[in-house]
């Protein structure tokens, strides 16, 4: 069975050739241009997947995220933007969406992650590899849990090879793990950036070029 | 400006015993000639006013200069009010006063910025302020400044605040400006290029690819900062360059960033080598650049999935490898590992430990 997927972009033009792209391997079941469209409709066809843009012309992607998570909490978000201001980026993940992948992505890389997103897994880009690794440069964790304020070595690890390029498989062999293992690590930064209380986001993205 | 109806009063062509003006103003106010010939002829008696009043009204009705009609008004209120047996002082100041308002009643003006500033008139009034005043024995030492820095006040502040308003306009301007050359130099000569191209798909995607960086770094990046630019941007300026040239796409990612130095610059011209490298000789699609920097070093990666080579079989006197990245890196300070294997790809792995600042 094919992965129902609803796109979510202001550009048509984007949305068409995204759709053309796609169209036989995932279902594209709507589309939407705005956050007070893609509500309702992601709402009535309860997705697998919602492929969001970071920018909306109403409001974020994590706008969409909020009006669609309590009621239906099976639909996963892939982010999905040309935008490079980290701090839009980890807003929309932190919102709830499992991954983020610039528009340059290739259709096959696509795909796989959308079927990955479907699946419940997270998918960094190498891009947001690097802010994530970023968000949880060394510094004091203020908040009271460290198990979501720090990433562990091996996390880190796994981060700093996914920012240079490397996919899980190639992970997996360089680190001597299961794939399956280096999925789960991902999938912990993905919960621990959303809980992490210690980042104040916005500060961050302002002092986070230069160390 | 604002212009001024002239009230509907014209010198009588029929009714006139000197030039109609009594005639004329008779017929506007509605009331008999004759009242107002009297009322003219008793004011003539005090001074003279009568007739400066009468030469007022005739200037008037001459269409020619409402304002010189104006002052000679006020000037036969002057005459009249002396007549009554004010000071002449006083008297002075007060037509100074009325014609000051006048000016500005018939002239026009605005104390808004940008509308026309009556001087003369606030000048006018200003001076018989200060004539008024000082002739009935309520002067202070104050009055005198005071109405100095009053004046200023209403001539320099309209003004000051015109220059604030224009520097706000002209700033938004230069921002303008500085737009549209940035959308002309590259955003249209890039659609151009590419339209030239149609035929070349490579070349179309790395000419959209490099425009997509140049206006992602000007939109998010630390140009301002930094002048001089920084490692990301500059690495970004790298990658650009060889995607135009090669045809491969470079995936640019970053963790944190330095500025722009010369040891810094050496490792961009390495990782640059590098990224030619893996370009020219791959045969990948697809080259991952990673810079990460923390507090004791910076590490650059250049990854690609390309046909790989056996890095001890390369004879020493290529020049690329040797010298461009591990002797630039040495040179440096630093240090450069290639890892490579027939069919399994290369990645180069520039670092640079960070000088104490």
């Amino acid at each position: 069975m094919s992965v129902r997927v609803v796109l979510v972009d202001d550009h048509e033009l984007f949305r068409a050739g995204v759709r053309s792209e796609l169209g036989e391997i995932v279902d594209v079941v709507g589309e939407a241009g705005s956050v007070a469209e893609a509500v309702p409709l992601v709402l009535r066809l309860d997705p697998d997947v919602v492929l969001l843009d970071v920018h909306l012309p109403d409001g974020g992607g994590e706008a969409v995220i909020a009006g669609v998570a309590a009621e239906r909490p099976g639909v996963k978000f892939l982010a999905l933007s040309v935008s490079d201001a980290a701090e839009d980026v980890i807003s929309v993940i932190r919102a709830g969406a499992r991954g983020y992948v610039t528009k340059t992505i290739s259709r096959t890389e696509l795909t796989d992650a959308i079927a990955r997103v479907a699946e419940g897994d997270a998918v960094f880009s190498p891009r947001l590899a690097g802010f994530v690794l970023d968000a949880f440069r060394a510094g004091e964790p203020v908040g009271a849990d460290p198990e979501i304020e720090q990433l562990t070595p091996r996390e880190r690890e796994v981060l700093q090879l996914i920012a240079r390029g490397y996919r899980y498989k190639e992970i997996a062999a360089r680190l001597h793990l299961s794939v399956k293992t280096v999925e789960a690590h991902v999938s912990s930064v993905l919960r621990k950036l959303q809980l992490s209380s210690r980042h104040e986001l916005t500060r961050w993205a302002h002092e986070r070029r230069l160390i | 400006m604002t212009a001024r109806r002239a009230p509907a009063f014209a010198r009588s062509e029929s009714d006139r015993v000197v030039a109609g003006v009594c005639g004329g103003l008779a017929e506007t106010l509605g009331v008999d000639a004759t009242l107002v010939r009297l009322v003219f002829a008793l004011l003539a008696l005090a001074g003279g006013a009568g007739v400066l009043l009468y030469l007022a009204f005739w200037t008037y009705g001459n269409r020619g200069r409402p304002w010189v009609a104006g002052m000679i008004a006020a000037v036969a209120a002057g005459v009249l009010l002396v007549a009554l047996g004010l000071s002449t002082g006083s008297v002075f100041g007060l037509t100074l006063l009325v014609a000051g308002i006048l000016i500005i009643v018939v002239r026009g003006g605005t104390m808004r910025p940008g509308g026309s500033l009556p001087v003369p008139a606030v000048a006018l009034l200003l001076a018989g302020a200060v004539v008024f005043l000082s002739t009935h024995g309520r002067v202070t030492p104050l009055v005198a400044p005071g109405a100095l820095a009053g004046a200023l006040v209403l001539i320099v502040g309209p003004w000051i605040w015109q220059l604030a308003a224009d520097r706000t306009a002209r700033i938004r301007l230069e921002e303008r400006a500085n737009v549209a050359a940035r959308v002309h130099d590259s955003v249209l000569q890039t659609l151009a290029l590419v339209q030239r191209h149609a035929a070349d798909p490579a070349r179309v995607t790395a000419l959209a690819r490099r425009q997509e960086r140049d206006l992602r770094r000007w939109l998010y990046g630390g140009g301002l900062e930094h002048p001089d630019g920084t490692l990301v941007d500059a690495l970004g300026d790298a990658a650009g360059e060889i995607e135009e040239l090669h045809g491969a796409r470079i995936e640019l990612a970053a963790s944190g960033d330095v500025p722009l130095a010369d040891e810094v610059e050496q490792l961009v011209l390495a990782a640059r080598e590098a990224m030619t490298n893996a370009a020219k000789f791959s045969h990948a699609d697809e080259i991952a650049v990673f810079a990460e920097i923390d507090a004791e070093r910076i590490a650059v990666y250049i990854r690609d999935r390309g046909v790989g080579f056996e890095p001890d079989a390369v004879p020493a006197d290529r020049h690329g490898l040797t010298d461009s990245i591990h002797g630039r890196m040495r040179r440096a300070g630093g240090n450069a590992v290639v890892t490579s294997a027939p069919g399994a790809g290369t990645e180069v792995e520039l670092t640079l430990p960070r000088r104490p600042s």
